[in-house]
C-alpha cells in the first residue's frame, strides 16, 4: 500500500521477538467514553465531553514537563476512546510528545479507535497528524455478540471503519477482537475470523472475555442472568484463530496476539520486553528502570492537579524485576534470549532448578540460546509462571 | 427440715413447652427470688442453652412455700437436661426426686422425648402431676391435649392442671397440689450417708460443685466423704444449697437437696449418678443403684481449620473436659486435615454443643469429620475390637464379623406423616417395632434401627419430612451383626483418610457417588486429569475424573496491568505453597473442609 497523505511516516518493521534493547514507549490515556462496554473495567467515563480541551490542555502540560534522555520508539494513544477527541487535538497531543521527549524516525504512532467515532476523512486527519497505526476495537462480526458486550456499533460500521483506515494508505491496522463470550456461538467466532481476514488487516488482538470484578457484566453473572464464560471454550476458540490466521500467513507473536511478518506492535513488544514507557493522562501508567507509577485516576483530579504540576498517584520501584521481565518476556512466542535477558536482569542461576524441571516435563523448550513455554502450554502459562516465579 | 416437709420435684417437659418459665414462675411466687431480681429463666444460666431454649446442665433450687394449710414446706426443684444424648443424666436427676411435673405445651401436645423421659419417671414409680402451659395461647387445645394424656398416665382429663406459666395463671393451684401431692422422702435419717450425684459443674474458682440429693443419713460440713464409683477420697469443705444463689450451710440432712464443695479437680472425679458417703466405719456398705460410666455414642474427629491453631484446640478440650465428663478425646492426625482430635460424645446434640462451644468460648474456627459409631470387629482367630475411626477399620479379609450399634428410635408425629417417618425410618434400615396412637391425630412409631444411620442428617429429614411437627428420641438398645464395609475415597490412586467411611453394603455405592461427585466439583482442575474413585478394598465402585485445566493464562497484559497481574501469579504462586499434596496432586485445604461442610449424608438417600 503507499502512502496518499503527505506527512505520514511508515514506522520500521518489528518481528515481534522479545527485544534485548527495547525503545522508549509512551503511552498516553484518554479516559472518555460515549456508552461504556459492560465488560470494561478500564479507566474511563461517560458524558464528560465538556472536559475534552481542558483534559487535552492538561495531558500536554504533563508532556512538556517530562524529561528524557531519549526519544520514544513508540507511541500509543489508548483510552477509553481516544477518536472522541478529533485530529487536531490528537495532533496536538503527538506535537508534544515530538517536541519534549522526541519521537525516533521511523517510530510507531498509534492511536485506538471506535468505529462509530470515525470515518474517511477523521483517518485522514489522523495520518496528517503523524499518526502511522490504528488499532480499531471490532470486538465481534456477530451482531448478538456485540450486544451481549454492549457495543453500540453495527458489523456493517466496523467493517466499513477498517476500509476506511485502510484506504488512507498511510496506517497499519489492527483489529482488536474479543473471544469466548457468553452469546458467541461456534460459527460467529469463525466467521468474525473469516470476516477479519478478507480485509487482510496487518495485525490482530483476540482476547479471551474475561469478566473482571465491578463491571456490569459480572453483576450480570453473578446474578445468574449471563452465563459465565467458559475456560474450556476459550481454548477452543483459540485454536480455531491460530488455526485460521496461521492458514492466512498471520504469525502468533504473544498469547493473544497475531501479525502479518514484520508487523507486530513496537509499542507492545515495548511491555512486553520489560522495556521503560512513560504514562501520561489520567490513570495511566509508567515504568522507568525498575519503578512503576501511575497517575490519578479521574479526569477533574487528572486536569487540577497537572496545573499544580504533579498528577503522580503512586508507585512502587519492582523488588523483583527479574520475577517481572520474565512474566512479561514468556507470554512472547519467542520467550526470551537467555544471555540478553541475564545482561539486564541477572542471573537465572537460582530458578535454575525450576527451569530444569519445567524443561523436563516439556513446558518449557529451549532453543538457540532462546527459553520460551511451549506452544502446547501457552494457555497454561500461568501456571508455568507461577512456578518459575 | 422434717421428711415430711420436704418435696423433691423435676420438671419433664419438651423444649419451648415452657419449663424454664415455670420455674421462674415458682421461684417468683414462692418469694425465693425477687420481683426486682427476676430474670428471665432464671435456672438457664449459659448462653448457649438462652440461644437454643434448651437446658444444657442440670441446676436445683430450693424454694421455701407456705402452703394453705399454714405450714411451710420445702420444695426442691431439680432441673433436667431436655434433650435426646442426655437420657442417663435425665434418669438420674429423676432419681433425685419424689415426683415430677408433666409440663406439655397446650398448644402442641407431648412430644417424643416428653414421652421417654415420662415413661422412664413411671418405670422409677415417681408420683406424675400432669400440667397443661400456654393455655393463654390462641392455639391451645388444652381438652384435645388432656385427653391425650389422660390416656397415657391413666388420669381424669379433669384432674390436669391448665397453666399460663407466662401470666401465672393456675400456678398457685399447682404449688397447692405440687405440696399435697409428692410423696416426702423415703430415706433412713438414721441410716449410713448416702447422698447421689444428680449433676456436677466446674467453677473456674472453686473447682467442682456436686449437686447432690441426701438419700439417706446426713451430711456436715468438713465431713470426710468418699465418692464410691470414683473411689475419690475428699473433704466436705463446703456445702450449702441453691436458694437461688449458693447459701452454706452446716448440714443437709435427709431428703435435702443441695450443693457439696470438696477439692475435686474436674467433673469426672464427681460423675453423674454416683454416691456420695462417709469415709471410714461410716461408710454406706452398698452405694445407691443405677450409676452408669458416661458412654460415648458417637465419634467424629474435629480440626482446627488453621493448623496453627491445634495447641489451643488441645487447651479448650482440656479444658472442656473439666467440665464435661462425657466427653472424650485423643489425638489424631489426617493427610487432609492436619492434626485433630478424636472425639468422642454421648450423640448428635452432645457433639453440636461441643463443637458450637469450642467455637464461641475459645474462639477456634473448626472442621468436623463426619461422625461415626463405635463398630465392634470380630477378626480371624476370635479376636475382638472396636473401631471408632474408618481407617482404623482392618483389611476385610481378616474380619469375620462387623457388629454396629442399634439404638431404638422412637417418633411422635401427626398421623398424616406417618408414611413419611416410616419411608424415612426404612431407608434407613429402620425395623418397625411399635406403633401407637396416642390420639386420632397422633401417633408414636418406634423403630430399631443403626446408630450409624440417624447420625447424619436424619433428625433434619425427619423435621423437614414432617413439616417439623415430629419429635425424635432414641435410645441404645446394644449391638446387631451387620453387613458393613469401608469405601474409601481416592484421589488420582491415593486414599484420602479424612473421606473414608464405614457404611452398609447397600449404601456403599451411594456415598461413593455421592462423595466423588461431590469432590470433583471441589478439587481444582490440574495440569492432569484426576480420577476420583470410591473403593471397597481394591474394588471401585464409583469414579469421577476432574479433567485437566486447560487455560490459565492472563488475556492481556500490558503496562497498566503489569503490577496487578504481577501479584495475581505472586498469589497464585502462594497459593501452590499453602496446597495440600496429595500425591502429585495439590489440592486446597478449603476443598476437603468444603466437602465435608456441606451437610455429610454419606448415605446418599437424598442428594
Amino acid at each position: 500500500m503507499t502512502a496518499k497523505v503527505a506527512g505520514a511516516v511508515l514506522r520500521s518493521p518489528c518481528d515481534g521477538q522479545w527485544a534485548a534493547e527495547p525503545g522508549l514507549g509512551v503511552y498516553i490515556h484518554i479516559p472518555f467514553c460515549r456508552h461504556r462496554c459492560h465488560y470494561c473495567d478500564f479507566n474511563t467515563y461517560e458524558g464528560l465531553d465538556g472536559l475534552h480541551d481542558s483534559y487535552v490542555d492538561a495531558l500536554i502540560r504533563t508532556i512538556e514537563a517530562a524529561r528524557c534522555e531519549r526519544p520514544a520508539g513508540s507511541v500509543f494513544i489508548g483510552g477509553g476512546t481516544p477518536t472522541l477527541l478529533s485530529p487536531v487535538q490528537l495532533g496536538r497531543i503527538i506535537d508534544a510528545v515530538a517536541t519534549s521527549v522526541g519521537i525516533d524516525e521511523g517510530a510507531e504512532v498509534t492511536v485506538e479507535a471506535n468505529p462509530e467515532t470515525v470515518h474517511a476523512a477523521y483517518f485522514e486527519a489522523l495520518a496528517e497528524a503523524g499518526v502511522n497505526r490504528v488499532s480499531i476495537g471490532i470486538q465481534s462480526l456477530a451482531p448478538h455478540v456485540l450486544d451481549g458486550l454492549g457495543r453500540t456499533h453495527s458489523v456493517h460500521r466496523a467493517l466499513e471503519a477498517i476500509t476506511q483506515a485502510q484506504a488512507v494508505g498511510a496506517f497499519e491496522v489492527n483489529a482488536d477482537l474479543i473471544y469466548g463470550s457468553p452469546w458467541e456461538r461456534p460459527q460467529d467466532w469463525q466467521r468474525t475470523l473469516e470476516g477479519i481476514l478478507t480485509l487482510g488487516v496487518d495485525h490482530i488482538s483476540a482476547y479471551a472475555l474475561t469478566i473482571e470484578e465491578a463491571t456490569p457484566l459480572a453483576t450480570l453473572v453473578r446474578t445468574g442472568r449471563v452465563p459465565d464464560v467458559d475456560p474450556d471454550i476459550q481454548v477452543d476458540r483459540h485454536a480455531v484463530a491460530e488455526q485460521l490466521l496461521g492458514a492466512a500467513g498471520y504469525l502468533r507473536y504473544e498469547v493473544s496476539n497475531w501479525c502479518r511478518p514484520g508487523r507486530a506492535s513496537t509499542h507492545n513488544l515495548c511491555y512486553w520486553s520489560a522495556g521503560d514507557y512513560l504514562g501520561f493522562g489520567a490513570g495511566a501508567h509508567g515504568h522507568l528502570g525498575g519503578r512503576r507509577y501511575w497517575n490519578l485516576r479521574l479526569p477533574r483530579d487528572f486536569i487540577a492537579a497537572a496545573e499544580a504540576g504533579d498528577v503522580e498517584a503512586g508507585h512502587e520501584s519492582v523488588d523483583d524485576r527479574q520475577a517481572e521481565a520474565l512474566m512479561l518476556g514468556l507470554r512472547l512466542s519467542s520467550g526470551i534470549r537467555m544471555a540478553d535477558f541475564e545482561d539486564r536482569f541477572g542471573s537465572l542461576e537460582e530458578r535454575r532448578p525450576a527451569i530444569e524441571a519445567l524443561l523436563a516435563e516439556g513446558s518449557l523448550t529451549q532453543a538457540d540460546a532462546w527459553l520460551r513455554i511451549s506452544p502446547t502450554r501457552t494457555m497454561v502459562a500461568n501456571d508455568v509462571i507461577a512456578r518459575l516465579i | 427440715m422434717d421428711l415430711a416437709h420436704q418435696r423433691a420435684i423435676a420438671v419433664i417437659a419438651h423444649i419451648d413447652h415452657g419449663k424454664s418459665t415455670l420455674s421462674d414462675r415458682l421461684l417468683q411466687l414462692t418469694g425465693t427470688v425477687s420481683e426486682r431480681d427476676m430474670r428471665e429463666q432464671y435456672l438457664d444460666s449459659m448462653d448457649l442453652e438462652r440461644e437454643r431454649g434448651i437446658t444444657i446442665k442440670a441446676a436445683a433450687v430450693r424454694m421455701e412455700y407456705k402452703a394453705a394449710d399454714g405450714e411451710v414446706y420445702e420444695i426442691n426443684l431439680i432441673d433436667t437436661p431436655g434433650h435426646v444424648d442426655f437420657g442417663y443424666e435425665v434418669s438420674r436427676s429423676l432419681a433425685a426426686c419424689d415426683g415430677v411435673l408433666l409440663l406439655v405445651d397446650a398448644a402442641q401436645g407431648i412430644e417424643a422425648q416428653t414421652l421417654t423421659n415420662l415413661y422412664l419417671a413411671v418405670d422409677a414409680g415417681l408420683e406424675v402431676i400432669p400440667v397443661l402451659n400456654k393455655i393463654d395461647l390462641p392455639a391451645a387445645q388444652p381438652e384435645k391435649y388432656a385427653e391425650e394424656i389422660a390416656q397415657l398416665i391413666g388420669c381424669d382429663p379433669n384432674e390436669i392442671h391448665r397453666i399460663s406459666a407466662k401470666t401465672g395463671e393456675g400456678v398457685a393451684a399447682l404449688l397447692e397440689d405440687i405440696v399435697n401431692r409428692i410423696p416426702t422422702p423415703k430415706g433412713d435419717p438414721e441410716a449410713p450417708l448416702r447422698a447421689l450425684v444428680f449433676d456436677s459443674t466446674y467453677d473456674a474458682y472453686r473447682g467442682v460443685i456436686a449437686y447432690i440429693r441426701v438419700i439417706d443419713g446426713s451430711l456436715r460440713k468438713g465431713d470426710p466423704i468418699l465418692l464410691m464409683a470414683t473411689e475419690v477420697e475428699v473433704d466436705a469443705d463446703e456445702i450449702g444449697v441453691m436458694a437461688p444463689m449458693a447459701k452454706p450451710t452446716q448440714v443437709l440432712e435427709t431428703g435435702e437437696v443441695g450443693y457439696l464443695i470438696a477439692g475435686i479437680k474436674d467433673v469426672s472425679e464427681a460423675k453423674v449418678g454416683d454416691t456420695v458417703t462417709h469415709r471410714g466405719k461410716q461408710q454406706a456398705p452398698e452405694p445407691l443403684p443405677g450409676y452408669r460410666e458416661p458412654k460415648p455414642m458417637v465419634f467424629a474427629g474435629i480440626y482446627p481449620i488453621d493448623g496453627d491453631d491445634f495447641p489451643e484446640l488441645r487447651d479448650a478440650l482440656d479444658k472442656l473436659e473439666l467440665n464435661d465428663a462425657a466427653l472424650v478425646f485423643e489425638p489424631e492426625s489426617s493427610t487432609a486435615l492436619g492434626f485433630g482430635f478424636r472425639c468422642g460424645f454421648l450423640g448428635l446434640l452432645h457433639m453440636e454443643i461441643v463443637r458450637e462451644r469450642l467455637e464461641r468460648e475459645f474462639n477456634l474456627t473448626l472442621i468436623a469429620t463426619a461422625p461415626s459409631v463405635g463398630y465392634e470387629i470380630e477378626l480371624e482367630g476370635g479376636s475382638k475390637r472396636v473401631v471408632r475411626n474408618p481407617t482404623d477399620m482392618p483389611d476385610p479379609s481378616n474380619i469375620v464379623e462387623v457388629q454396629e450399634p442399634y439404638v431404638s428410635v422412637m417418633v411422635v408425629t401427626p398421623s398424616e406423616f406417618t408414611g413419611t417417618v416410616m419411608q424415612l425410618c426404612q431407608e434407613r434400615r429402620g425395623e418397625l417395632k411399635e406403633m401407637h396412637y396416642l390420639s386420632p391425630e397422633r401417633v408414636e412409631i418406634r423403630y430399631h434401627m443403626p446408630l450409624g444411620e440417624i447420625i447424619f442428617d436424619f433428625f433434619d429429614q425427619l423435621k423437614s419430612g414432617t413439616k417439623g411437627y415430629a419429635s425424635l428420641d432414641y435410645e441404645p438398645v446394644g449391638l446387631k451383626p451387620s453387613q458393613l464395609v469401608k469405601v474409601d475415597v481416592l484421589l488420582n490412586g491415593q486414599p484420602v483418610d479424612a473421606f473414608s467411611t464405614i457404611v452398609h453394603r447397600d449404601k456403599a455405592y451411594g456415598y461413593g457417588k455421592n462423595m466423588t461427585e461431590r469432590l470433583r466439583k471441589l478439587i481444582p482442575r490440574q495440569m492432569f486429569d484426576v480420577p476420583i474413585q470410591a473403593a471397597i478394598g481394591s474394588r471401585v465402585i464409583a469414579r469421577e475424573t476432574v479433567k485437566a485445566k486447560r487455560k490459565d493464562v492472563i488475556a492481556k497484559c500490558y503496562g497498566g496491568d503489569v503490577t496487578r497481574k504481577r501479584k495475581l501469579l505472586e498469589k497464585q504462586k502462594e497459593g501452590k505453597k499453602r496446597m495440600k499434596q496429595i500425591g502429585a496432586v495439590e489440592v486446597p485445604q478449603t476443598a476437603f473442609i468444603e466437602a465435608l461442610r456441606v451437610d455429610a449424608d454419606s448415605a446418599g438417600s437424598k442428594t
